[in-house]
């Protein structure tokens, strides 16, 4: 069994650090403290952080924390980065209008260059 | 649904190498990039290329993005601009996003080539309004035309680092400090070292504390590190700085990829999550191949020829060409990309400590810790030599695939020989006219022409200068040393610019003799 | 390790996590294994937070409103974390006649076992929610309906749950059931194998897998939804809503984002992939439906889109309780796509069930044993 899976490993207490108000996912405003407290209320894998605190979830998906987010869940878990997995990527890739997701171009209107 | 051969993501140089080869052999290929101008990051790319030929040396990345769009235009490539897609569906469907309508196109091949976007760190402060990425203040500059600060501390001593402060200087904004954590510099000795002679200094070992400031930054703080990055108290500097730039690397933007369910891995030497691939970029979904910094961070140069190989691999994979026509591109693409992964710098060299070249001279200590070679260093390296009238000093001291000077010189001054990574040396036997087009070649601004008996008492200095406003002849100032430090009084003497010297200008300063090995910059 | 617990839960869901956190608050050993990566995965973090009983078949309808009126006003506090709930009403909107009669016909049901479920006119409907077209000209009104954050819901059971000593283990999928002298004792996974005197079987679709090999089946399908979230917007109302097209469903969040689920009409035998994708078209015509409705948000960005996999059952109301003829094994599954809003209740009735053999609410209804065969 890996490190994160067994969920009731001990990682150790949570310990207030002196920059745990720091930002960390600008779009959704929430510090390092939030994400660390998070890992030891459980959340062990970077899907439920982002589920959990919504890192990673505005405007920008991630594309700015995301590895932010990741050392410090790895620190916290005593393990490497590359032992935990990304968040999955989503449709759209940029945010997109309502309206226009909506408008599908109709066949045969494509441009032909 | 609309259909083409191929469909390629992303017009920066390996799309656009990938299409122009995948054109080349009667593929349907269109191009999309959310962008409003094509090139990827090639047009803000302002400076000389390393490598060989065949790798567009000497030619400014700019340029290179130029002749592809021509090339590609000539092949049929449709290009899209202001197309972003926005997923990568199965059956490798692309949707993207043209004007006011999402569009569906089906590709029966598909090359991801989006590259990479910028990673952050984070101090106090690191969310003010002044605090940028690298990449970001290149597109002020060299997109835009806008001056990104007035006063501005670079972190990160990489190649973009140190490109990026460069172009900074040259765009007029004063680089207070270039800082890195790491005990040394991260990128091209040459690139540190053009940054160092204006006066930039080189805080190795340091890191930001925190940027200060309550509306926007108004000044920063760094400290020295110990070696595991924790701040040794009592070493605090500060600066009031406008601006804070960070270049601290890249992260491949591999979203469509693992969207489309192509198996991914973390891979820290790669960038960070890529998808698994072969090394023509095919993915584990037939017919969707990767091609430049999406499948991991090298550079421009790679992502080319990366491009070309995926152009080619997936010709192959449609019917458009044989087996082994494609094994004939391969071998020569593979060629290609090995020269230029060669060197000090090659990706399997990364996080090893090198102390000597390949000629078994030990590197410059100085250059690792400051940006420059220090003055009782230079000596040790071939390039530098020293006779009666003009020559040729080539300060370039590390093993870099870059090799334009031996073909620059008219007179076969200068040699390198087969290897591209070996420090270039002079040929003692041939004789310099002073003609300069080695020191306009260098990419790595590393050449200069010394003339120690130029007149009595003096000698001349001729080196590369790509800055404005250009000094005039007779204009009288400070010669600055490799360490940016004003070393003795000198006048220009002359000012040089050709087509051929493409926009390096050649200033020739006159220095009191004893100045002749350490003088190499000028300062009005 | 010890791999031996008074109740072994099979599935990390929301159903999952809550029935471990009621057991562990009353004193129950348990083990949970979570067959992927990550705690409430499937349809816990993938569905549109509806906490709602109109619209509910008669036989489910009970566990809904018990958990509303005992469950979800204290949850938040009892969790330690934003549920997000909103007691806010739910409207199910229609545009024509036909809408009329459908949501007419629900409204009857729902009456008939006592809930407060009233027909309004257009007029009234955009008293409610000034922001609906005009086009809306019937709806079905339930002021005691809501909304909730499944993802925090989830991971808020989890969290106290862990925090009480329940053991969770993720990616470890049960490959078996086995027999131990007549009662069903053993969970096999490729590694381990785990021991309870109760096993609760919660892992959605993959359920039926595992039912088979101690020889019960449930029949249901699956069916691949989908839905997006908008960037934030300033508030503009608190109702969960539906329409009687089923064309669109959802809310708008504490965030301040809208979360929207919708249909393309191929739900049912979407493509995937092994993983629940999306499909190219679904987006574009949960847009459309949301702009059917409200006109105002064609500006708004979507940010992210997402599919998830509902177990359907085979008559649309879940399966639950205990399975007579294995002793020893519990089943909870077949949720068809609205198991988020009674899960506080179903974990809670659950634990009851398994602790006591007794439950508050009759979910005799529910028992894996009623299908038969129509003639």
């Amino acid at each position: 069994m890996n490190q994160v899976n067994d969920r009731s490993r001990d990682i150790g207490p949570y310990v207030a650090a002196p920059d745990d108000d720091m930002i960390i996912c600008r779009c959704e405003e929430i510090t390092k403290g939030e994400i660390r407290r998070a890992v030891h209320d459980g959340m062990f894998t970077l899907t439920e952080i982002r589920r959990y605190l919504r890192t990673g979830m505005g405007l920008c998906q991630g594309q700015t924390c995301s590895k932010l987010v990741k050392g410090i869940v790895a620190r916290e878990l005593g393990v490497s980065p590359a032992e935990l997995e990304p968040v999955t990527s989503r449709v759209p890739m940029r945010p997109l209008e309502m309206r226009i997701f909506a408008k599908e171009a109709k066949e045969g209107e494509q441009d032909e260059k | 649904m609309k259909r083409y051969d191929l469909i390629i993501v992303g017009a920066g140089p390996s799309g656009l190498s990938a299409a122009i080869e995948a054109a080349k052999r009667g593929l349907k290929v269109v191009v999309f990039d959310e962008n409003e101008k094509p090139g990827g990051q090639l047009f803000k790319q302002i400076h000389k290329f390393f490598g060989s030929k065949e790798h567009k040396a000497k030619i400014r990345g700019f340029v290179i993005g130029q002749q592809l769009l021509e090339e590609a235009d000539k092949a049929g490539v449709s290009v899209v601009l202001n197309a972003t897609v926005i997923g990568l569906y199965q059956d490798k469907e692309v949707v993207v996003k043209i004007e006011e309508e999402v569009h569906h196109y089906k590709g029966d091949a598909i090359i991801i080539a989006t590259g990479a976007s910028e990673n952050m760190v984070t101090f106090e402060g690191w969310t003010l309004p002044g605090v940028i990425g690298a990449g970001a203040a290149q597109t002020m500059m060299n997109l835009d035309g806008v001056k990104p600060g007035k006063k501005v501390l670079m972190l990160g001593s990489g190649n973009v680092g140190l490109v990026v402060s460069f172009q900074l200087l040259q765009c007029g904004c004063e680089v207070v400090a270039l800082v890195d954590a790491a005990p040394k510099v991260g990128g091209y000795g040459v690139h540190a070292a053009k940054v160092a002679r204006t006066g930039v200094p080189f805080y190795l070992s340091h890191t930001i504390v925190k940027a200060e400031g309550t509306e926007c930054v108004t000044s920063v703080t760094i400290a020295e590190v110990d070696s595991k990055f924790q701040f040794i108290p009592g070493t605090e500097k500060h600066f009031d700085v406008d601006t804070i730039c960070v270049a601290v690397g890249l992260s491949p933007m591999s979203q469509l990829l693992k969207m489309a369910g192509c198996k991914m891995e973390n891979n820290p030497k790669r960038g960070g999550q890529v998808p698994i691939c072969d090394e023509y970029g095919a993915t584990s979904i037939p017919g969707i191949f990767v091609a430049g910094d999406v499948s991991g961070i090298e550079e421009a140069s790679s992502a080319m020829i990366e491009g070309r190989m995926a152009g080619v691999t997936a010709a192959e994979y449609l019917g458009y060409m044989e087996e082994t026509e494609l094994t004939e591109n391969l071998t020569e693409l593979d060629k290609a990309l090995d020269g230029l992964r060669q060197g000090m710098f090659a990706p399997k060299n990364r996080g090893q400590n090198i102390t000597e070249t390949e000629e078994g001279i030990p590197v410059s200590q100085n250059l690792l810790k400051h940006g420059f070679v220090a003055d009782d260093e230079i000596e040790r390296f071939p390039g530098v030599t020293h006779k009666a009238g003009i020559h040729p000093v080539m300060e370039c001291t590390q093993n870099i695939p870059c090799n334009p000077c031996q073909d620059a010189c008219p007179k076969h001054c200068i040699k390198i020989g087969e290897k591209i990574t070996s420090l270039p040396a002079v040929d003692e036997s041939a004789t310099c006219i002073g003609c300069g087009m080695c020191v306009a070649s260098c990419s790595g601004q590393a050449i200069f022409l010394v003339d120690e008996t130029y007149e009595a008492g003096f000698a001349s200095i001729t080196l590369p200068y790509e800055f404005l406003p250009l000094p005039v002849k007779g204009t009288k100032g400070k010669a600055l040393g490799r360490n940016g430090a004003a070393v003795c009084e000198a006048e220009v003497i002359d000012v040089r610019t050709a087509p051929a010297f493409d926009k390096t200008n050649l200033l020739t300063i006159k220095v009191p003799t004893a100045y002749a090995t350490a003088a190499r910059f000028f300062k009005a | 390790m010890k791999n031996n617990a008074e109740v072994v839960i099979i599935g990390g869901g929301v159903i999952g996590c809550a029935t471990a956190y009621y057991l562990a608050k009353n004193g129950t050993s348990v083990i949970v294994l979570e067959g992927s990566d990550h705690i409430g995965n499937g349809g816990s973090s993938r569905n549109g937070g509806g906490v709602r009983q109109s619209g509910r078949d008669p036989r489910e309808l009970p566990l809904a409103m018990y958990g509303i009126k005992n469950l979800w006003p204290t949850l938040s506090e009892e969790l330690e974390v934003d549920c997000e709930y909103h007691q806010d009403g739910n409207l199910r909107l229609g545009k024509t006649e036909k809408h009329r009669q459908i949501l007419q016909g629900l409204a009857d049901k729902a009456s008939a076992c006592g809930l407060d479920v009233r027909m309004i006119d257009g007029a009234e409907v955009r008293r409610i929610n000034p922001y609906l077209t005009e086009e809306v000209t019937v709806a079905s009104w339930c002021p005691t309906d809501g909304h909730a954050n499944p993802l925090t819901t989830t991971l808020g059971f989890y969290k106290m749950a862990r925090r009480m000593g329940v053991r969770f283990i993720t990616e470890e999928p049960v490959k078996e059931l086995r027999m131990i002298k007549g009662k069903v004792r053993q969970v096999i996974t490729p590694n381990n194998i785990y021991e309870g005197e109760q096993i609760l079987v919660a892992a959605g679709y993959h359920s039926r897998d595992i039912l088979g090999t101690v020889g019960i089946d449930v029949p249901m399908t699956q069916s691949l939804l989908e839905a997006l979230v908008t960037e934030a917007e300033p508030h503009m109302f608190d109702q969960m809503l539906g329409t009687a097209d089923a064309d669109f469903y959802g809310h708008q969040s504490k965030h301040g984002s809208f979360v929207f689920g919708g249909s393309s009409g191929f739900e049912g035998c979407n493509k995937d992939n092994g993983t629940p994708i999306t499909n190219s078209i679904t987006a574009p015509a949960i847009c459309r439906g949301i702009m059917k409705y409200f006109p105002d948000l064609a500006d708004a960005k979507i940010v992210r889109t997402w599919a998830g996999w509902s177990d359907k059952s085979a008559d649309g109301v879940p399966v639950l309780g205990k399975v007579e003829e294995v002793p020893g094994l519990v089943v909870a599954c077949a949720f068809t796509g609205h198991g988020f809003g009674i899960s506080p209740a179903v974990g809670d009735q659950l634990c009851k069930l398994m602790l006591t053999g007794k439950t508050d609410v009759d979910i005799a209804p529910l028992h894996y044993n009623r299908f038969k065969a129509k003639i």
